[in-house]
């Protein structure tokens, strides 16, 4: 390792912002196997001298209340997640194959208008998208969120997957053509196919997206049966005491999937955004 | 095999014309070179052929059947690409087997016809390889392989070699020259280097601006051009144009002048000279120009400008009045830059155009 004062300034640095980020993570951890009476002791208590996996065992038992609801809403969360992501795909494989193979008129006007979307934050749509959504009788359903989330992750994944059919060359799909296949079959066996890092990069974002989202789903969903994980997690705050070890332990549920996914792809993920960007 | 014939055909991008009332018929087992400088029409040609792009106008037929409005499957013919356009994420194996299972052939079949491939074109032992880990030259065989498996009507080749180091580009053309004799196979190649054609193709089809220029055998393009663009463009170093007017009188009644020179011309060529409605490009090849070292009658002096040794040949870049021209010499014949020579051509072997159409006259 080279040695001086400004490697090790960026060392202290890195990881100074390594503790920033995952310190929250670890208290989330901490508290989640404590009890609720060592979870609210002052001076707070770093290392649980009692620890305990109740809150776990509380919230994944259908048997009890609280177990009951949390798994309903961590179902709920699976179904939108899931449903936004296979959509997702479905629409944005075949549009992001269109911008990035075939010329038709107003096709850069087209995908600049999706790109556009991008550009506002989520909350700006949040009443015209409850007015439509009222005007279509969708409030209150599940089926507005997989819509909203829908317009969320489209413009990147479209993107993302464009620069990805950009990069492979046209004579794959002339030679297998050529070779026998039709159109679609040249597709669907030699590019979807290379492009499979980029289309898992933009199922996983899809599917974060959707599973972190909180306002839309609180302004749209008032059924308590419909609710998803963010919003149903407020139910651990109860005007007199705070459960707080079940809403860490829920918190930690939640966060699994999203990071086990990331673990396991990251490598997509990163060669998504890389080999899109440059050509080889 | 078969043959393949255009028909007028025509294709455009845009305001452009990218292949202009293009006709040509190739024989069955023929090996046809369609070349020509970039942007002349001719891969635009090849695509056409094998049904990735739909002619504007025109018909297309293989075999005697119109193919216009065929897919590129259900035309029976092979390509192999510039670029080889082998799948990346499959075995060698599988490349050459891809043809085989999309026509639904059965597994013995496949195996059989797919090592009998690899046998003929010596990969046999990358059969398991990616492509990316193979040569270039190795690449390229494998390319050749996948059409080869199909035993289609037509081979389609778009500048198969141009991506191949020039010792490899030699052995693969006369590779491929034996491939072509042993299947007897029907070729449609198409190349922007002059050297690939003459060398492989049983005829040559010289494009220029979307139009054919000339089609004939390569012998036959190199000695008679049908136009000032077939002879700069067939042979190398190219064809001398030289830029001159027709005079008359003198001893032999005539002949052709350019700057600061003049020469007499017997009187058949004169008669053909006088036929240009302007001026007349006088095209010489630079092995039908005689050097001498002192002035003689019906020669003209021009001043050695500098000497290109090649080993078996040594170019000399001359002065001729206001052009520059390009002769030959023997190894053996030492002549310094500089120095001053004469010039005598040989008749037989003289060609003229028109200056304004660039028509041979």
């Amino acid at each position: 390792m080279r040695r001086g004062f400004w490697p090790l300034a960026g060392w202290l640095y890195l990881g100074l912002l390594a503790v920033f980020s995952l310190l929250p993570m670890a208290w989330m951890l901490i508290t989640s196997v404590k009890t609720q009476f060592a979870a609210i002791q002052f001076p707070p208590e770093w290392i649980p001298s009692h620890p305990t996996l109740d809150a776990y065992a509380e919230l994944l038992s259908p048997g009890r209340e609280i177990g009951r609801v949390f798994l309903r809403y961590l179902l709920n969360s699976l179904w939108v997640s899931t449903a936004t992501t296979v959509l997702g795909v479905i629409v944005a494989v075949p549009a992001a194959y269109a911008f990035s193979r075939f010329r038709f008129p107003g096709r850069n006007l087209l995908f600049y208008g999706v790109l556009l979307r991008n550009m506002f934050p989520a909350v700006v749509f949040l009443m015209p998208l409850f007015i439509m959504m009222r005007f279509l009788g969708l409030v209150n359903t599940q089926l507005s969120l997989i819509l909203t989330y829908l317009t969320f992750g489209l413009p990147l994944s479209i993107w993302l997957l464009k620069g990805f059919f950009d990069n492979i060359p046209i004579q794959l799909e002339q030679a297998a053509r050529i070779d026998g296949a039709s159109r679609f079959k040249a597709f669907l066996l030699v590019v979807m196919p290379l492009s499979s890092p980029g289309i898992i990069a933009t199922a996983i974002y899809s599917f974060i997206q959707a599973w972190n989202e909180y306002v839309y789903a609180l302004t749209f969903l008032n059924d308590d049966a419909k609710l998803t994980l963010p919003v149903g997690l407020q139910h651990f705050f109860t005007e007199y005491a705070t459960n707080w070890p079940g809403l860490m332990a829920a918190s930690f549920i939640m966060s699994v999937p999203v990071v086990a996914m990331f673990l396991v792809l990251q490598k997509y993920f990163v060669r998504a955004l890389t080999d899109g960007a440059v050509k080889s | 095999m078969a043959e393949v014939r255009l028909a007028n055909v025509r294709k455009g991008y845009g305001e452009a014309l990218a292949v202009d009332d293009l006709s040509l018929s190739i024989a069955d087992g023929e090996f046809v070179a369609l070349v020509g400088p970039s942007g002349c029409g001719k891969t635009t040609t090849l695509n056409m052929i094998a049904g990735l792009l739909e002619p504007d106008g025109g018909d297309i037929l293989i075999d005697g059947r119109r193919v216009n409005d065929l897919d590129p499957k259900d035309r029976d013919i092979a390509m192999v690409f510039q670029n080889y356009a082998l799948y990346p994420n499959k075995s060698v194996r599988k490349n050459l087997a891809f043809p085989l299972q999309m026509r639904g052939l059965a597994r013995a079949e496949i195996a059989r016809r797919v090592d009998e491939a690899a046998r003929m074109l010596d990969i046999g032992h990358l059969l398991e390889r990616r492509p990316r880990e193979l040569s270039g030259g190795q690449q390229q065989r494998v390319a050749l392989g996948r059409a080869l498996v199909r035993e289609p009507k037509v081979f389609l080749m778009d500048e198969p070699l141009s991506n191949l180091d020039a010792k490899l580009r030699v052995q693969m053309r006369s590779e491929l020259k034996r491939f072509h004799q042993d299947l007897k196979a029907t070729i449609v190649y198409v190349t922007h280097d002059q050297l690939e054609a003459m060398t492989m193709a049983d005829r040559m089809a010289v494009m220029q601006g979307g139009k054919l220029q000339q089609y004939d055998t390569p012998e036959r393009v190199y000695a008679h051009p049908a136009n000032a663009f077939v002879a700069s463009f067939v042979g190398s170093p190219a064809m001398n144009l030289i830029p001159v007017r027709v005079t008359d009188g003198g001893v032999a009644g005539g002949g052709v002048a350019g700057g600061g020179w003049a020469l007499d011309l017997p009187p058949e060529l004169l008669a053909r000279a006088r036929q240009a409605r302007g001026g007349v490009l006088l095209g010489i090849r630079h092995g039908a120009i005689r050097l001498l070292p002192s002035a003689a009658p019906g020669t003209v002096a021009a001043e050695v400008l500098t000497v290109e040794p090649t080993g078996d040949i040594t170019f000399l870049n001359l002065r001729l009045g206001d052009t520059d021209l390009v002769a030959s010499v023997p190894p053996e014949q030492l002549i310094a830059a500089g120095q001053r020579l004469w010039l005598t051509f040989d008749m037989a072997r003289l060609h003229l155009f028109d200056a304004t159409s660039e028509r041979a006259l």
